[in-house]
Order: C-alpha cells, then sequence, then structure tokens
C-alpha cells in the first residue's frame, strides 16, 4: 500500500469512527485535536484500524497509541 | 452499503429502512455493522419509523463494558420487527441496579433485563483440590447468586430476563485432565452452565453464550486485549453474532419468530434437477459425499419440523416430477406428508410464497426462503421484502450451519402445541377435504363434533397464552402484547375476567387456540385483548366466547360491554367483528380504532356447534 492510500484509508477510518466527514489527519493529530477521541473512541478507532489495515496491535500499543504519526509509522512497518 | 447511502441522499427513506433493517439480519462482520449502525442513527434522525406494534424497552446491565453493544443491539433488534429503547447501567453496577427498587434501571420499568455477567463475576471460584461434593454446592451457591438476583429484580420490576451463561476459558491449565476434575475452572463453569439451565424460572432466558462461543471457537470469541483495556465482554470479530443472538432472544419473547420454511427442492433438498437427471440420476442419501450432504440437510429440517416449525415446498417443477422422489426414493429422509404445502408450478416465487401464507393463515413475514438459484432468492427479496431470505452457498454441506446460524425459529418456550403443530395444519386439511365432499356448512359443523373449554388463565398454560398473545396477527382486536409477567398479573387481579379456549374435534385437539381478557371498572366491562388462532376460524368460537363473556358479564353485574377495534396491517379479519356480534357503535371518543359497546340485557346468545366441556 502505497503512503497516499493509505493516509486515505485512515482518513475514511477517522471520519467513520468519530462520525464526522469532515475530519481532517495528519501526522500531528493527536487526541486532544479531535473532540470526541476518549477511551471508548479509541478502542473503536483501534479496531477500525486493525481491520482496515488486516493487522494486529499488541495490548501495549493500542494502549500508547494517541498519535497519528505514530499509527502511521506502525501500519507501515506491519504492512507486507 | 453505497446503496443505503445513496437512498438516503435521494430521500427514499422507506426502502432505506427496508434495507437497512434486512442487513441488520443478514450482515455479521463487525466493520459493516458498525457503519449500519450509524446510517441508522442517521436515518432516525431523519426520518423515524411509524408507529411500529412493540417498542420494547431494554434495560442493559453488564459486569462488562456494554457501550458498543448498544447500537448494534438496538439495530438487531429493530431489525426483527420490533421498536427499542435502551437504557444502559454504568460497568459493573449490576448487583446494585438489580437489588435497589429505586434504582435507575428499576425506574426505567424494561419489557426485558439484559443481564451480561462474564466469568470476572464469578463469586467464589472451586479451589485446588475441592471434592465434587463441594464442587456441587459451589455451583448451587453460583447458581443461587445470579438467578437470586433476578429473583430480587423481578419482585419489584416484573420483567423478563435475559442472563448470559459462561463460554469456558481459553486456556486449560489441567490439559485434558480437566475433564475429569471437578475443581477444574471449565469444569466448573460447564456444571454452572447446566444448573443454570436446569434452575432458570419462566422469566429468565438464558443467552447460551457457552453454545455460541463453541460455534465460533473461545480463542475468536474472547479478545483478551480488548478484555483488559477495555472489558469488552467478546470479540469484536463475534460482537454482531452475539447482539444478534441476543436480539433474537427478544424477539422471540414478543412472537418475532418465523412459522414457516418454503424450500425449493432441485439442488436445495436434492442434488440435480428431477425433471431432468430422473430419480436414478439425482443425489440424495449414503454412499456418495454430496448425497449424504442433501440427506443430512433433510435431517436437520426433519428437527425443525418435529419442533413446531412448518415445512412447506415452492419449486418450479411438473407437480408429478416433484413428488417422485418422496414416493418412490426411500433415501428421502423427508415424506410429502412432511410438508404442511406443497407448491410444484411454474408461478413465480413470490406468488406461491403470498398462497402459501394465505392458506396457512400466517403473514408473509413468518415465512423463510430457502433456494439454491440466487435469482429467485433475489426476486422473493424484492417482491416480498418480508420474507427472510437465507443466503446459501453453493455447497450443500454448508445448508444446514447456514440456517441454523440465521436463527430465524428462535423461541423460548416450547408448548405441547408446538410438538404437534405439524398434525394440526395436517389435519386442518383433511377439514378442508370433509367440506368439500359436505354441502351445508352448518351441517359440516356439526360433523366436526366440537368440544371446548373455556376456563380462566391458570398457571399451567401462561407459556402457551403468552405465546398466543404475542404472534396472533390476524384475528386480534388490540394487539396488546404482554410479557409472561403481565399476563400472571392479570391472572391474579381479580377485577379481570380472563379466560382461554381449548378446542378438540373429531380429527384432534386443536389445543389452547383463543384468549380474552377484560378489566371491570366500576359497572362496565372494558375488553383489553381478544384474539384466536387462524386455525380455527368460521368454526364459532368467536360467537360460543361472546356467549360466555356476557353471561358472565350479567353475573358480575356489568351494565356494559365496552369493546375496542385497533386496527394494523393485519388485523382487517376482525373489523366488522364487533357489528356481526351485535354490539353498536359508540361515538368516536379516540381516533385510534373503532368503539363498540353491547348491553347484555340485550343480547340473545348465538346458537353454535360446539359442546361445552369441563373438560375433554
Amino acid at each position: 500500500m502505497d503512503e497516499a492510500t493509505l493516509w486515505e484509508t485512515l482518513t475514511r477510518v477517522f471520519q467513520d469512527t468519530f462520525e464526522d466527514d469532515e475530519i481532517t489527519i495528519g501526522p500531528e493529530t493527536t487526541a486532544a485535536d479531535i473532540e470526541d477521541w476518549d477511551s471508548l473512541t479509541h478502542i473503536q478507532l483501534m479496531v477500525a484500524i486493525e481491520r482496515a489495515f488486516k493487522m494486529r496491535f499488541n495490548t501495549g500499543e493500542v494502549a500508547s497509541l494517541a498519535n497519528v504519526g505514530e499509527l502511521v509509522a506502525l501500519v507501515i512497518q506491519r504492512s507486507p | 452499503m453505497d446503496g443505503l447511502r445513496e437512498l438516503i441522499r435521494l430521500g427514499q427513506y422507506d426502502q432505506a429502512w427496508s434495507c437497512l433493517l434486512e442487513a441488520g439480519k443478514t450482515v455479521t462482520d463487525y466493520t459493516r455493522y458498525a457503519s449500519l449502525c450509524r446510517w441508522h442513527k442517521r436515518l432516525r434522525e431523519k426520518a423515524p419509523r411509524r408507529e411500529l406494534a412493540k417498542t420494547v424497552r431494554i434495560a442493559l446491565l453488564g459486569g462488562a463494558t456494554t457501550e458498543l453493544l448498544e447500537a448494534p443491539l438496538r439495530l438487531a433488534v429493530e431489525s426483527l420487527g420490533l421498536g427499542c429503547q435502551i437504557q444502559r447501567a454504568s460497568y459493573n453496577l449490576f448487583v446494585q441496579e438489580m437489588l435497589d427498587a429505586d434504582s435507575a434501571t428499576a425506574e426505567f420499568k424494561p419489557d426485558v433485563a439484559i443481564l451480561l455477567g462474564t466469568h470476572a463475576n464469578i463469586p467464589v471460584w472451586p479451589a485446588q483440590g475441592d471434592t465434587l461434593e463441594r464442587v456441587d454446592v459451589l455451583v448451587e451457591q453460583t447458581c443461587d447468586h445470579w438467578l437470586g438476583l433476578c429473583a430480587r429484580f423481578n419482585e419489584h420490576t416484573p420483567c423478563e430476563i435475559v442472563l448470559n451463561n459462561f463460554h469456558v476459558l481459553p486456556t486449560r491449565p489441567l490439559g485434558n485432565l480437566g475433564v475429569k476434575t471437578p475443581w477444574d475452572a471449565n469444569n466448573f463453569l460447564r456444571r454452572v452452565n447446566l444448573a443454570l439451565g436446569d434452575r432458570a424460572p419462566a422469566y429468565v432466558h438464558i443467552n447460551d453464550v457457552e453454545g455460541l462461543a463453541a460455534r465460533y471457537g473461545v480463542r475468536q470469541w474472547f479478545d483478551e486485549r480488548y478484555w483488559y483495556l477495555a472489558k469488552q465482554p467478546v470479540s469484536f470479530e463475534c460482537l454482531v453474532p452475539y447482539v444478534q443472538n441476543t436480539a433474537r432472544i427478544i424477539g422471540a419473547l414478543f412472537g418475532y419468530t418465523a412459522k414457516c420454511l418454503v424450500l425449493d427442492l432441485d439442488n436445495t433438498l436434492w442434488g440435480g434437477v428431477i425433471g431432468d437427471d430422473g430419480l436414478d440420476g439425482i443425489a440424495i442419501g449414503e454412499g456418495d459425499g454430496v448425497g449424504e450432504a442433501y440427506k443430512a440437510f433433510q435431517e436437520y429440517l426433519l428437527k425443525l419440523k418435529q419442533r413446531g416449525i412448518l415445512l412447506a415446498v415452492c419449486s418450479k417443477n411438473e407437480e408429478e416430477n416433484a413428488l417422485k422422489p418422496f414416493i418412490e426414493l426411500p433415501e428421502m429422509v423427508l415424506k410429502r406428508d412432511d410438508f404442511v404445502c406443497f407448491k410444484a408450478n411454474w408461478e413465480p416465487k413470490p406468488n406461491n410464497l403470498r398462497e402459501i401464507a394465505a392458506e396457512l393463515n400466517i403473514g408473509v413475514n413468518s415465512l423463510v426462503f430457502v433456494d439454491d438459484n440466487p435469482a429467485e432468492r433475489e426476486i422473493v427479496r424484492q417482491w416480498l421484502p418480508e420474507v427472510r431470505v437465507i443466503e446459501l452457498t453453493d455447497d450443500p454441506a454448508d445448508y444446514p450451519g447456514i440456517l441454523d446460524d440465521a436463527g430465524c425459529f428462535e423461541i423460548t418456550t416450547l408448548s405441547a402445541e408446538d410438538l404437534q403443530r405439524v398434525a394440526q395444519y395436517q389435519r386442518n386439511a383433511e377439514r378442508k377435504v370433509l367440506q368439500s365432499s359436505i354441502g351445508d356448512y352448518d351441517d359440516y359443523l356439526r360433523s366436526l363434533d366440537q368440544k371446548a373449554v373455556i376456563r380462566p388463565f391458570e398457571a399451567k398454560h401462561l407459556d402457551r397464552i403468552t405465546q398466543l398473545i404475542n404472534k396472533s396477527n390476524q384475528f386480534n382486536l388490540t394487539t396488546l402484547r404482554l410479557s409472561r409477567s403481565q399476563v400472571e398479573e392479570r391472572m391474579r387481579n381479580p377485577d379481570m375476567l380472563t379466560l382461554y379456549v381449548r378446542l378438540a374435534d373429531r380429527f384432534g385437539d386443536n389445543g389452547l387456540i383463543s384468549v380474552f381478557c377484560g378489566e371491570r371498572v366500576d359497572d362496565e366491562l372494558n375488553i383489553q385483548l381478544w384474539l384466536m388462532s387462524c386455525r380455527v376460524l368460521k368454526r364459532g368460537v368467536e360467537q360460543l366466547v361472546c356467549n360466555y363473556v356476557v353471561d358472565k358479564a350479567r353475573g358480575l353485574g356489568v351494565s356494559r360491554l365496552h369493546g375496542a377495534y385497533l386496527p394494523t396491517a393485519k388485523n382487517g379479519l376482525v373489523r366488522d367483528l364487533y357489528p356481526a356480534l351485535g354490539f353498536v357503535a359508540m361515538s368516536n371518543r379516540h381516533d385510534d380504532g373503532t368503539h363498540w359497546s353491547l348491553d347484555p340485557a340485550r343480547y340473545s346468545p348465538f346458537e353454535v356447534s360446539i359442546q361445552l366441556a369441563e373438560d375433554y
């Protein structure tokens, strides 16, 4: 998956999870930037990302990933 | 999903709803379901559904996080045709909420409470080395804990309770020896599950999480990561099957369960096409893998039939050809007599399905359709969206599992009537033959030798009475749905005139077929509920009930009976029942239906060809 497609997919996942088609994300986006990003939507977001990219985060990753830049790095690293 | 988006964009909300609710029954993938839930929310805001026959109030209580279950559960319940209001208690507060008569959950006055416990809510586990006797005591105590909680809640808040049982744990510290070791955790959980099933009272319905988790595999069912991080009781892979399974129990409680399974023949009940391949060419029975797969499907269908599901055939075939395998092939598990309707012709299948529903006096939405041909499935979906269409694969070995997973026939009780139902419908067919050979209808009724028992509600019949109240649609004047607890309340209320009718005739017992309930207020009797199974339409039962009620009303000093006809999409049959029985129209006090009254003093009883009996 090239990086442009990755960003497109990830943006879609964010928009779906937070039910807001206006959301845009960048490497610097964190939980503080998105109003509804709380502990529960975080779980929904992680599950949606796992499923969209067909990969599995470990427990620590799910717990600590709160920054889109790190997320993208991890998705790239895990992609075949 | 894109179709749904487009329908909403175009403002075609009715179609969007039917598309959404169909998907709510069939989609099991979490990502797609989550997306459907978002559309569900938007659609509710844009175009709320019209008044539904029943809106269920559901209290969701859990020893796990239930937030993420709420929206999928709402969609799954609404997909069955019910409205739904959900009140969710906070994480792990279920004990307080259930014991306290003033809790938010109690004040919500739910119709159904879902109690979602997990292995983390087991109060005491066996200790290493505990004897079987000690483990049995703990099993009893565990059941006392859960069922006691249900009982206490039910005392102050009568409602149906859906209680989870427990899936086994994903690890086996004792390995295979656990099976021989009572204090082993999984050994213990299995005993608890069996005991819960044995001991649960009528208002507690076990949500068989153990069975469902086994169906998917515990490792897939339970995701430790999301349990540790957020106390999710079920993995996201299995979340949708879990809520759909839960929703089906709730649907069954209110009669939203299919009654008849309509089956295609060629490549559905046997391999090949009987008209082309002939008796020697079709695959059915032992000796050939494909034939065995079809045989296994027939065996599964026979089990459904034996528990009261009606089977019907709808096949594009010459009837003579279609019947041949049933008559001439001993390998066929199903026989012609197992089917209450047999349509083999070249008419479009939706027409045949409508006829089947009409002949059986059931709604089209009580039909489930199984056909290997995707084109036939599609035409039925389009023409008759109320029919539940099962999406098959091209492998007959998958058929039983697919049909089983669809869970269309969920029930919460199994009455003697269910077990005899097919025989009753077949006797009806015989009665129709008798009817055609006799000129005068009254002669026919007399020849039936009918006997009826009319009695007030009794505890032993509560299950059947509740079932009838919640599933009768056509001969039903008010379509008032009641939970078992509400029926029980009426049974105990001295101001209620309640009755049920059992009817037998020379062909056999029709079982409990009619229910009536009226409340006495001063010198008036207000009829709350009057319904009858359509199996016994035009037999004189309604006149008999009217005679009986008027007689009782006189005895109670009632000077006026008041009845209402509240129209629904299905009860047009009884629109004119009250005037036909001599009731007079009342000035329109309400705009919800028509209202009728009767002065018992001016009533002369109808003649009916039914003999009243104490018992038969």
